[in-house]
Parts: structure tokens; C-alpha cells; sequence
């Protein structure tokens, strides 16, 4: 039998920008392009390129709740990219294509649940209006996320942190020293999806030795347990020894085996900003290794001489790490049990999140109903002040899959009563089953 | 005055065109073994009583370089590649290339120098009279495919070097190894096929300059064609789609058929202009970066073999021979063509002869003509539908394409080739367009060998913030004169190097156009310090109009 190709939707977006200087601009996939045409990627007969099909707003609100709404804060760019994911994702899963990168920007994994502006150049979450496509046409169920961004992907944590049929798994540079400042240990899901966020924040200056432990360590032995219907890779780039914004020091063949070994079924784009150093042998080598051909020429030019292992010091923090991590994911239930007791009937927090590209900071309270007989309804309510922007405010309802009739008859009382109160300018349920994003 | 021919796999075709239109044609078994023969005999036969001193012009579409390929026949080439990181290309190139150290970066910057004592160890060994160099983004920068073939020369003489960078100043690695490959595979070949034609033109007493058809669609005169012999692959159906332009020229979009014996030819049309492949040619299964027009084939012809299986007409692909009313032995397309008073050769009784074993209990034999005709013009519409599809599905890079990207619409339905009369006007009904089967239909090719244009192409790469520009098909790496560059100065300073390589080949510059134009800023530390363009320009393939008072007659 022939094997199935691997499918490619590429889509640098040459005629988009946040800004004209910003790292998000028309330029930034623009050697990723030479390279792979030059090593003439797209005619090997092993590789299928897809043109991106058009997300539809109805797509993004099956996830985020916009304030005011989502369509006045994102550009096309952002249906082509997220409908870039679509397109990826619906080829693996008519059979088309063994497994789909999705080379896409604009990138998505910092757009949280609720969306007030751009932040860390996201607006809206590609990877989770992917999943949840899919979970609303295909009929998934259980999806791991495996975030490689250099950043915490804050965003696709917020959005699954009540979620345990979707294992969301990050490592990234340590937040106490690079934006957004979060994804530590202790932020491990909600007491229902306790252990289905897992986070791996690794000291700067991690080679490919001590991601590869991590990796071959952890999160393998947790995808093996897990055992997902999908492995979806938010292929961030920024973890490359060259990247401006970051300080790592994983290599293009770091990054490749990676893939290789992590065998996603969608990869799609996130970060990375070293455009000439790293994209092009970067993406060469995800795109060799996803397609299953030989990667071990994508070597960067200016590698040698470099220093590929890691301090002791450093990999003991690494391996220290693994083990924390170890445990918690071995003692989730008896650990998400206890964050329940703790909680009582209702789980809640408040946090600050701040849109660096907007301009614009939040304050967000979130509660969930720990429901003995469903996930739990829960509301948000935020409210947000930028240049630009003035005061917003949103209270939203979110209706979990399979909620129980008690608690769909109390979010619409939260939300109705809310309104009454009259404190907020916006009122949303979000209804899963339903897939409705319904302005009350 | 001028001679067309088109070396076909069956008939060697010749037209000679005047300014008031066809003057001769004439068509002659295609002599395989020695096309030469064919030609020679098909040219004596269109210019019997014509006075030769008066072509202005000889344009030859042949397979020389096709069957060549095809035919195993091509020499052996010394492949040298400076591949430098990425992909593995060992299995996907012909050939078992030499690997030399050396690299060139996306922005055309060396990385690694390539080393000499490498090139004169390699020298050592034999086999190195045909050699072709290629390194990866040579097109930004061709230093080190130059500095190694001047050591190839130096150490070891070879009769002939295709550099990677000469057989296409677009990117993509994979293509211009194949390409530089083969085109040295095919170099001797050619240049014996070629002295031995410009002798035998001379000899009678043609004095016009002979070009040859490339799978571009344009033609390049033939000492150009002897250093480029792989354009010369596959230009039977450019010729034809040429042979529609200069016949009917489409004004808007349409879709042409070129309905021969065993299959359909099927190109678009946009604006007056066939489209192209995307992507190069495949030569021996190998992809190259050789251009041609974008054409689909589907095996729907007059001689197609015609049949009922369970109960339904199936036309095609095979060939069992001729139609019935020929002597063939099974009812074929041209059968039902006769028979629905759409063609006229033959005999008639036999065609009807032929329905009567397709007809279904009680049906007349017109009525399974026209079920038969029905389900050939349906198998074509299919393809064109397809090809629409395709075209559409096409990967674009641009937000704004994504938005307004147009599917093809063609407006109308072109039909040339011996079998177009029967059946495009079929198609166009079904596809509730108008049809045009234009006059000379059935010698399309040779006209559009003989009016086909010269062609050239060049690709201009300015890198402002490195201060220099590369012309990859010239072998050209330069400062650029200033830092302040536009697309329009570059597309400038492109069209005189355009210019210059034309009128080094004897070929005059008409209709120069922009085929494809980019334009990026380069921002360093959140300050822009340069832009990067690209444009790629033209000689627009075309034909001469005839009839038209211009200096080319």
C-alpha cells in the first residue's frame, strides 16, 4: 500500500501586517518561502499543498466571546489563518493526508476565551477554533495540545483550563523572565480538568538536550496515557538559539526530531521571529520530519561551533522539573479532588491580562460551578480600558458540553439577573451543545 | 513569407503563410529513426513552386529532444551539485552527482566557499565531456556554479556545461538539477540535429534565420536553442495552442480543444493569452523548471475506441484502430460522426454499420450517434471542470487573493484538430457556450510553429539593503547603483538586460510584459533598512498576425 501524503497549507499572508515593523509583518515568512520552494518541497510527490479556506466568524464564536463582538476586532488575515487550520485538520481527517502542517499566520495561541483585542499577536486562537471545528464536524473527542512556542500559549490554556477531554501541554521559556509572564506548574487545569493542563516552564538557554529529556521523558509518557484521538502541535519557532525575542537554544534539528518523535497528526504555526536564521532550516526540517523523509541536512548555516549541552546546573533544574511534573500527573484525580473539596460549590478567579499589542488591560473574574452532575456552567465577567478602545465590559454564561439542565437554567438566570443589575455593557451565553454564541 | 513545421507523432505538418493568408500546406508521414527525412521532404513538398529566398522565417516544432528522453537515447552527464543544507535530493535526481562543499543563502550570501583541490580530485575520474552544475540558490547569487565550472574547465576540458542558474532564474533547486541535467543530456543530440537542418535549408537556397519552438510557446533562433536544447522538449501541443491564437484569438477567457485522433488537448484562456503551468514540466518522470502552457489531456479522440459496458456508451482511451468506416475493426467517435451528418469520409454504410452494434434494442442509428457523441463531449467537459477546479484549489499567498481570487469563466469553446467540427460544438452546447471552429482548424500546429513569436525571459532580484541585484540567466551579480530602489526602477533596469540578451540572440523586442512582480520591506531592529524585489519580464509568447505589415515578414 502507498503510504498517504503529507499535507502543507501554506499561507505567509505577504500582504499583512500588525504594524509595518512589527515581527508580525509581510516580511516574516518570506525566506521560509524561498527556502522550501528552492529545495522544491511542494513538488515532492510526498507532500500535498492545500490553499486555505475562509473561516467564518460563526467559527471563531464557537470559541471566543468578542467584546463588543468578535468580527469588529480581527482582520480577513485572521479567517484565512484559522481557516488555514481547518483546511489542515479536514485533510487528515477525510483521510486525504497522513498528517498537516498548517504554515499559517497570523498566529493565535495567546487569544483566550474571551477576546478584548490583540495580544502577543494573537487575536483569535487558530489551534482552538480548529478543535473545536472538528469536535463539532467530526466528532472528536479527546485532543492533546502540545505547545512549542518559546512563549506559554496562555491563551489555549485559558480556553481548555476547564476542559479534561483536551490535554493542553506547554513548555516554553520560564515566565519570570519573558512574556506573558505565566505557564508555571501550579496552573494545571481547574479542579473538573485538574492534570489536563500541564506546564513546562525550561530555564533560558535550553538546548536541544534538555528539551528532548522533557520530551522523551514526559511528554511522550503522558501522551501514551493520555491516549488522545488527536495530537495537535502549536508549532511556535522561538525556541530557536537565534530567535530576538526570546533566549533559548534549540536548534532546527532540535526542532525536527521533535516532530518526529512527537508524530502530531496538524501542526499549526505559532511564534518565531528569527526570519532568516531559523525559519527557513526550521520549517524545512518540521516539514522533512512531519512528511516522514530525511531531515538530517537541515543543518543552519551558522551553527557550527555552537554549544549544544546544557549546564549541569541547568538540566538538574530540568530534570527537577520533569519529576515535579511527573507526580502531579500521576496523582491528578486525587489532587483535583482536593481542589474541589477546597473550592466548595463554586470555583473562581480574578486576573489581570493585559493586550500588549492593543494597548489594552482587563480585569476578568471567572466562576465555575463545581455541578455534581455535568462540568459545571460558569460566567465570566471582564472589563477592559485602552488607548484607543475606552471602557468595555462583558458578562458571559459558558455552557459546557453535555451541561445538565440545572445548570443551563441557571446561566441564563445569572446572565438575565446580570443584566438587570445593569453593571456590564455586553451579556453572552455561550452554549456549546448548542453551538451558539446567543447577545442576551 | 513564412514556413511552419510540426514534427507530430503520426504526420510531419508544413504550412506556408503569406501575407493574405495559408499559401501551401503540405503533410507527410513522420519518419521516426530520422525526423530529419520527414521534414526535409514535407518542406520540399509546401514550398514546391514557392520562391524559397522569400521566407523570412523557418520555425520547426520537432521531437528531437522528446524522443530523445523518451527514448532512453540521451548522454551521459556529470552532475555537480553545491546542495548545501535541506533536503536529501539522492533518489529524486537523475544521475549520481558529485557533492561539492559550498553554500549560498536565501539572500544570495555565501555561508561556505566552495573548494578547487574538490573540483580537480573530481577531475580525475572519466565521463566529464557533458557536465551540469547546480547549486542551491544560484539564482541569487551564480559565483560558485561559475567558479566551478571555470575549474572544470580548466581541469578538465569538458565539451559542453549547463549551469543550473542559466536554465531558469526562478527558484526551486529540484527543477534547475533536472533541467540542467537533462539539457546537457540532450546538447549533442541536438546540435547534431540542429547543423545538419541549418545545412540542408542552406542547401536549398533558404537564406531566412531558422528558430525553434520552445514548450513556452515562443521560439528562439536556433545557435540560442543550441546552448537551451531542453526548452525544445514537448512543443507539439504548444504549437497548437498557438495555432488557436493565431486563428481564432481568443479575445476574453475560453477553453481550446485540440481534438486529434486519440485525445483531447484542453488549454484556458484569459485575456487573449493561454494560461501556463504553474509549475515545469516533468521530463522523464523528473520535475523540471522547463515552462509551458497549462494543458490537460483526456483521452477523447475521432479514432477513440467506442463500446457499451452494462448497459452505458463508454468512449475511450484506447485506440483500436481506425473508424469503421475506414476499414477499422470497431465503431469509434468519427463512426458517430458520420453518421449525425457532422462528418464526411468514408463509407457511410459501414458507420452505420458501426451504431447498429451499439444500438440498444430498437434505437436508430442516429439516435445512438448522438448518445455516442453526447458521452464523448461529456468525458471532456469533465476535464475542462476538472482543470477549472484545479485552477481554482491553486495555493495563492496574499489575504486579498484568498478574498477575490476568480475561478476561470471560460466564455466560449475553441475547437482545431482533424475530429474538432464533431465534437466541440457538442461540448460548447453542453456548457451553454458558443462554439468557433476556426478555418485551417486541421493544421493548426504547423501554423502556430509558423507564426509563433521569439520569445525570451529574465528575473531580477534587488536586494537594497545588500546593495546588489542578480539577473540569474545571465550570470549576473551586481551593485546596484543605488539604496533607493522602486519596483518600477528595478522593472527598468530588468527590461534593458532584457533587451541586451535579445538583441545578442537576433531577436527583435516586442510586447515586453511583468510576468510576476514582489515587494518586501526589510526591517531590522523595528527600522526598515532595505526592500527586496523581485520581477520576472518577458517577451510575451504570441504569434504573428497575418496579414500584418511588420518588419518580421
Amino acid at each position: 500500500m502507498k503510504a498517504k501524503p503529507f499535507g502543507l497549507v501554506f499561507f505567509p499572508a505577504f500582504d499583512w501586517a500588525i504594524s509595518p515593523s512589527h515581527p508580525e509583518r509581510e516580511e516574516r515568512l518570506l525566506y521560509t518561502r524561498d527556502q522550501i520552494v528552492e529545495e522544491g518541497l511542494l513538488d515532492l510527490p510526498g507532500i500535498r499543498e492545500y490553499k486555505p479556506r475562509l473561516a467564518e466568524i460563526r467559527d471563531a464564536e464557537r470559541v471566543h466571546i468578542g467584546v463588543p463582538d468578535i468580527a469588529s476586532l480581527i482582520t480577513d488575515a485572521h479567517l484565512v489563518s484559522a481557516g488555514g487550520a481547518i483546511t489542515a485538520a479536514e485533510a487528515v481527517m477525510k483521510g486525504e493526508v497522513e498528517r498537516a502542517f498548517a504554515l499559517v499566520r497570523p498566529p493565535g495561541h495567546h487569544a483566550m476565551q474571551v477576546v478584548h483585542g490583540t495580544r502577543g499577536f494573537c487575536t483569535v486562537n487558530i489551534e482552538a477554533i480548529m478543535v473545536e471545528y472538528l469536535r463539532r464536524h467530526y466528532g472528536i473527542g479527546r485532543v492533546a495540545i502540545v505547545d512549542t512556542d518559546v512563549h506559554h500559549g496562555d491563551g489555549t490554556q485559558d480556553i481548555f483550563y476547564h476542559d479534561p477531554d483536551t490535554l493542553f501541554i506547554s513548555f516554553h521559556q520560564d515566565g519570570r523572565t519573558l512574556y506573558p509572564g505565566t505557564g508555571f506548574p501550579n496552573e494545571a487545569g481547574s479542579p473538573r480538568a485538574y492534570g489536563t493542563t500541564l506546564n513546562l516552564p525550561l530555564p533560558p538557554g535550553t538546548t536541544d538536550e534538555g528539551l528532548h529529556y522533557v520530551l522523551d521523558e514526559f511528554i511522550l509518557p503522558v501522551l501514551e496515557d493520555f491516549q488522545p484521538d488527536l495530537v495537535i502541535n502549536s508549532a511556535g519557532q522561538d525556541n530557536h538559539y537565534s530567535d530576538p525575542l526570546a533566549g533559548m537554544a534549540i536548534t532546527a534539528q532540535g526542532y525536527a526530531r521533535l516532530a518526529d518523535k512527537l508524530k502530531a497528526d496538524i501542526a499549526v504555526l505559532e511564534g518565531g521571529y528569527s526570519i532568516e536564521a531559523a525559519l527557513p532550516y526550521v520549517n524545512t526540517g518540521i516539514i522533512l520530519a512531519m512528511a516522514g523523509l530525511d531531515y538530517s541536512r537541515v543543518i543552519e548555516p551558522d551553527r557550527a561551533g555552537r554549544k549544544e549541552s546544557m549546564s549541569g546546573q541547568a538540566m538538574a533544574y530540568v530534570k527537577a522539573l520533569t519529576q515535579e511534573q511527573r507526580s502531579l500527573w500521576r496523582d491528578r484525580e486525587r489532587l483535583g479532588r482536593e481542589a474541589a473539596a477546597r473550592a466548595g460549590d463554586f470555583w473562581q478567579r480574578r486576573r489581570g491580562i493585559y493586550y500588549d499589542d492593543s494597548g489594552i488591560s482587563e480585569e476578568r473574574e471567572e466562576i465555575v460551578r463545581l455541578c455534581p452532575n455535568c462540568l459545571g456552567y460558569r460566567t465570566i465577567a471582564t472589563s477592559s480600558e485602552g488607548y484607543g478602545t475606552g471602557y468595555k465590559t462583558a458578562f458571559a454564561a459558558v455552557l459546557p458540553r453535555r451541561a445538565c439542565p440545572a445548570c443551563r437554567a441557571a446561566a441564563q438566570d445569572a446572565v438575565r439577573a446580570e443584566k438587570q443589575r445593569g453593571n456590564h455593557r455586553h451579556y453572552f451565553i455561550q452554549d456549546w451543545d448548542n453551538d451558539l454564541l446567543e447577545r442576551i | 513569407m513564412l514556413l511552419g513545421i510540426d514534427v507530430g507523432g503520426t504526420f510531419t505538418d508544413a504550412v506556408v503563410v503569406g501575407e493574405d493568408g495559408i499559401l501551401a500546406q503540405a503533410k507527410v508521414p513522420t519518419t521516426h529513426g530520422n525526423l530529419l527525412a520527414g521534414i526535409l521532404a514535407v518542406m520540399d513538398e509546401a514550398l514546391a513552386g514557392l520562391e524559397p529566398g522569400a521566407l523570412r522565417r523557418v520555425a520547426l516544432s520537432t521531437t528531437i529532444v522528446t524522443n530523445t528522453v523518451v527514448e532512453g537515447k540521451t548522454d551521459p552527464v556529470a552532475l555537480f551539485l553545491l546542495p548545501g543544507p535541506g533536503l536529501d535530493l539522492a533518489g529524486l535526481i537523475p544521475g549520481a552527482p558529485q557533492r561539492l562543499t559550498g553554500y549560498i543563502d536565501h539572500r544570495g550570501r555565501e555561508t561556505a566557499a566552495p573548494l578547487e583541490e574538490e573540483v580537480r580530485e573530481a577531475c580525475r575520474s572519466s565521463g566529464l565531456e557533458l557536465c551540469a552544475v547546480a547549486g542551491k540558490f544560484a539564482v541569487r547569487n551564480p559565483k560558485h556554479e561559475l567558479a566551478v565550472a571555470g575549474w572544470l574547465r580548466k581541469y578538465a576540458s569538458p565539451e559542453h556545461i549547463t549551469l543550473g542558474s542559466a536554465v531558469s532564474g526562478g527558484l526551486n533547486f529540484w527543477r534547475r538539477v533536472n533541467s540542467a541535467y537533462y539539457n546537457a543530456a540532450v546538447w549533442r543530440t541536438f546540435g547534431r540535429f540542429a547543423a545538419a537542418a541549418e545545412d540542408a535549408v542552406r542547401r536549398r537556397g533558404i537564406v531566412a534565420p531558422l528558430y525553434i519552438l520552445k514548450a513556452d510557446g515562443g521560439t528562439i533562433p536556433l545557435p540560442a536553442a543550441r546552448e537551451l536544447p531542453l526548452e525544445a522538449v514537448f512543443t507539439g501541443p504548444a504549437a497548437s495552442v498557438l495555432g488557436v491564437m493565431a486563428l481564432a484569438a481568443p479575445a476574453g477567457e475560453a477553453v481550446s480543444l485540440d481534438i486529434g485522433g486519440t485525445t483531447t488537448d484542453i488549454a484556458l484562456w484569459r485575456d487573449g493569452a493561454p494560461l501556463f503551468a504553474e509549475r515545469g514540466a516533468k521530463v522523464s518522470g523528473y520535475p523540471t523548471a522547463v515552462r509551458s502552457f497549462w494543458l490537460h489531456s483526456v483521452g477523447v479522440g475521432g479514432d477513440s475506441h467506442v463500446r457499451r459496458e452494462a448497459g452505458e456508451i463508454a468512449v475511450g482511451p484506447e485506440r483500436r484502430g481506425p473508424a469503421m468506416a475506414a476499414g477499422g475493426p470497431e465503431p469509434t467517435v468519427a463512426d458517430a460522426m458520420i453518421v449525425a451528418g457532422l462528418a464526411d469520409f468514408g463509407d457511410a454504410g459501414k458507420a452505420a454499420a458501426a451504431m447498429g452494434r451499439l444500438a440498444a434494442p430498437g434505437q436508430e442509428s442516429r439516435a445512438v450517434a448522438g448518445e455516442v457523441l453526447a458521452a464523448a463531449a461529456e468525458k471532456i467537459c469533465q476535464a475542462i471542470a476538472a482543470m477549472i477546479e484545479e485552477r481554482a484549489a491553486e495555493p495563492v499567498y496574499r489575504v486579498e487573493d484568498i478574498l477575490h481570487g476568480v475561478r476561470p469563466q471560460p466564455k466560449a469553446v475553441i475547437g482545431v484538430g482533424g475530429a474538432a467540427a464533431g465534437l466541440a460544438p457538442i461540448v460548447a452546447r453542453k456548457l451553454g457556450l458558443d462554439s468557433i471552429i476556426p478555418e485551417g482548424a486541421t493544421v493548426a500546429n504547423a501554423i502556430g510553429a509558423a507564426l509563433a513569436r521569439p520569445t525570451l525571459e529574465i528575473t531580477l532580484r534587488a536586494d537594497t539593503e545588500q546593495g546588489y541585484y542578480t539577473v540569474a540567466e545571465l550570470g549576473l551579480h551586481g551593485r546596484l547603483p543605488e539604496r533607493r530602489l522602486s519596483l518600477a526602477d528595478a522593472e527598468r533596469i530588468a527590461a534593458r538586460h532584457l533587451a541586451d540578451r535579445a538583441a545578442k540572440a537576433g531577436i527583435p523586442v516586442t510586447d515586453l510584459e511583468t510576468v510576476a512582480a514582489e515587494e518586501f520591506n526589510v526591517v531590522r531592529g523595528f527600522s526598515t533598512t532595505g526592500k527586496i524585489i523581485t520581477c520576472r519580464l518577458q517577451i510575451k509568447p504570441g504569434v504573428t498576425a497575418a496579414g500584418r505589415e511588420g518588419g518580421d515578414w
